[in-house]
């Protein structure tokens, strides 16, 4: 503890905070060099060995698609009444994965707080992939897929136009605008580090490459002037819109008229859990990528532990969120919306119930103590737990509510298949295989801005010094 | 280019030319750009790693035109989304959803909302693109090897010197405010 107080100190740090933001005594060329060595390192075995593993998830993606395409979406589980199961499960997790990306780069940096500095780069590049992995779940579930772009308006010569009251036609506009402003904010994030390896780099292969992403950007003072600007408005546009988005994808269920799905809390406590999956996923992979990229320097403590506050709070929230449903359900006196959530703690789908109540509920109960907050090991394990927890409060929302319906005569039970599973770890695989790509050939980190928060943080003024006693 | 080089009677294009001057840090640069600037030289630029502090004004620059390009943008998106829907649903091909009016404002809110971002986002890339004049493949100050600096831990200093301009006296000034490294480069022209 006393040697982080003095990192701290030597930092420029608060006083009052106990791990600093940037370790250690750093200028503009060591940041250059540290920040960009994974880039010019070789892969090595564990990078591979990931990677290769990765890469058979994407080739079972491959498989479980074209098993998809061939023989239509009877190969998967769905049936009548549950027409909706794994895919939309599959959707909404991997879309609110995205959102933890998009509230640390944007939200955050409208707040000023500086420790987002190091982590945004890494989640906005979650939050791309997580999205394309999103999008393919309703895509695959329309069946034709060869046909979606009928949900695009365009003069068609079938005289058709998409029918605008549907809350699965705001899905495609919320989902690509998300896509589309995600990507546009990333990539011009990325021109000045891009820049920054187009001009480190030794090889002239290298610096062709990195040169023509890099658009020729020099780093010029007029450039700046309106890059500043235009960086802000973009964060200060996709605040509303990633709230916006799960928010639709909120409303695919809230709009409808089935018991359990039929809520006015949907969208609030839709947004507050994906934000509790997605930090817990960027703290999945940031805590093993910080220790083999080497940037326990920039990504420190005082990050992992703010990231673990943010999961407790979100946490909380989304547990109110699960008192409020039930206790509408109940005070409603409407016994269908009371019988579907007796169903969910009692029916045969209970123990999804009950792993989804102890990861979401109880697992993030930890981070109360510093010591959890602090516990690479610790930490690490919880994240997964909000993984597994939130996928099952997807499913249990979906899944469970259609199962047993109005009446009995219809209920059913959904199981589901190979290729429904396959589907699943193959998105899994993909991500990891953008990721993995993603940490080899760009800096995981933000170099210029953490060249200026280094700038900043020097030129603060000197913590003032409390005399306590006499 | 050709428009300066018909302007000052030469035959062949002439490209041109800027001295480049690299300050130890971020504040010395910005104080040079000012005295830079008082002695005439307008057309001159920074170029360092991040953002510097104070680097707008000492480059004499004003508000930026970004926001109202967000703005177009942005309208553009509200109420071009929002006809299109009551163009499609309500008046080209009117639509009974459930006995819902065809025009349905609380239906269309939305859509609206998310066209409105995608094209003020849209609008602010590609006009930052445009403002700066990117992708520019090539300038004059990549001619000069230690230029790559400036992107990673250097802070230069451009002047665009005068056509006929021998650039002495630019070089003499950056060299007098403290400047570590001094060169002049010319644009080069097929």
């Amino acid at each position: 503890m006393a040697a982080a107080e003095h990192a701290a100190a030597a930092s420029g740090a608060d006083a009052l905070d106990t791990y600093p933001l940037l370790v250690g005594k750093q200028d503009n060329t060591t940041l250059t060099g540290n920040l960009l060595a994974h880039v010019w390192a070789r892969p090595d075995k564990g990078w591979l060995l990931s990677f290769m593993i990765a890469l058979s998830g994407s080739g079972a993606l491959v498989l479980a698609i074209t098993v998809t395409l061939v023989e239509g979406i009877g190969a998967w589980g769905n049936n009548i009444p549950v027409g909706w199961a794994f895919d939309i499960t599959n959707f909404v997790w991997w879309i609110g994965i995205g959102h933890a990306g998009t509230l640390i780069s944007a939200i955050l940096f409208l707040f000023q707080q500086r420790w987002r500095t190091a982590i945004n780069r890494f989640s906005e590049a979650m939050t791309i992939f997580a999205v394309m992995c999103a999008g393919l779940f309703p895509l695959l579930h329309t069946g034709r897929p060869w046909f979606a772009y009928f949900m695009f308006p365009y003069p068609s010569t079938l005289n058709m136009w998409p029918q605008f009251k549907s809350p699965l036609i705001w899905d495609v506009f919320a989902v690509s605008t998300y896509f589309t402003v995600s990507v546009l904010f990333w990539y011009l994030g990325l021109i000045p580090d891009l820049a920054s390896l187009r001009d480190a780099s030794k090889s002239p292969i290298q610096r062709k490459i990195y040169g023509i992403f890099a658009l020729g950007w020099r780093g010029s003072g007029r450039h700046w002037h309106n890059y500043k600007v235009g960086y802000l408005l973009l964060a200060g546009l996709s605040t509303p819109l990633v709230v916006s988005v799960h928010t639709i994808v909120s409303f695919d269920f809230a709009v409808s008229l089935i018991p359990g799905w039929h809520t006015t809390i949907f969208p609030p406590y839709f947004v507050a859990g994906a934000v509790f999956s997605g930090f817990a996923m960027v703290m999945s992979w940031m805590v093993p990528a910080r220790h083999f990229l080497g940037l326990k320097h920039v990504i420190t403590m005082r990050h992992l532990e703010n990231m673990n506050k943010i999961i407790l709070a979100t946490g909380m929230l989304v547990s109110y969120g699960y008192l409020m449903e039930h206790w509408i359900a109940w005070y409603s006196g409407n016994r269908f919306e009371w019988f579907v959530f007796f169903n969910r703690a009692t029916g045969p789908y209970r123990g999804v119930y009950y792993l989804m109540l102890f990861c979401n509920v109880l697992v993030p109960q930890i981070f109360w103590f510093k010591y959890f907050r602090t516990s690479i090991p610790w930490m690490f394990i919880a994240s997964i737990f909000v993984n597994i927890g939130m996928w099952c409060e997807r499913f249990v929302i979906i899944v469970t509510s259609l199962h047993r319906d109005f009446l009995p005569a219809a209920w059913d039970m959904y199981y589901p298949t190979w290729v429904d599973i396959t589907l699943f770890l193959g998105t899994i695989g993909f991500f990891s295989t953008c990721f993995l790509l993603f940490l080899k050939f760009i800096p995981a980190v933000a170099v210029s801005e953490v060249k200026e928060l280094n700038e900043e943080l020097q030129h603060r003024p000197a913590p003032v010094t409390v005399v306590t006693g006499a | 280019m050709e428009h300066a080089a018909e302007q000052h009677g030469h035959a062949a294009p002439v490209g041109k030319t800027y001295v480049l001057a690299r300050f130890e840090t971020g504040e010395a640069l910005v104080d040079a750009c000012y005295k830079v600037r008082e002695k005439g030289f307008e057309s001159i630029d920074t170029h360092s790693p991040y953002p510097l502090h104070g680097g707008d004004e000492a480059l004499g620059l004003g508000r930026s035109r970004v926001p109202r390009i967000a703005l177009a943008g942005g309208l553009t998106g509200m109420f071009g989304g929002y006809l299109m829907m009551v163009y499609m649903n309500a008046v080209n091909w009117p639509l009974n959803v459930g006995g819902r009016p065809p025009h349905a404002p609380p239906s269309f809110i939305p859509i609206t909302f998310e066209t409105t971002v995608l094209l003020a986002s849209l609008s602010i890339f590609f006009g930052l693109l445009t403002l700066m004049r990117l992708p520019q493949p090539y300038h004059a100050a990549f001619e000069l090897e230690q230029f790559r600096s400036a992107v990673n831990d250097g802070f230069w200093l451009s002047v665009a010197l005068p056509p006929g301009s021998d650039g002495k006296d630019a070089t003499g000034l950056v060299s007098q405010l403290g400047a570590k490294e001094v060169s002049t480069v010319k644009e080069s022209v097929e």
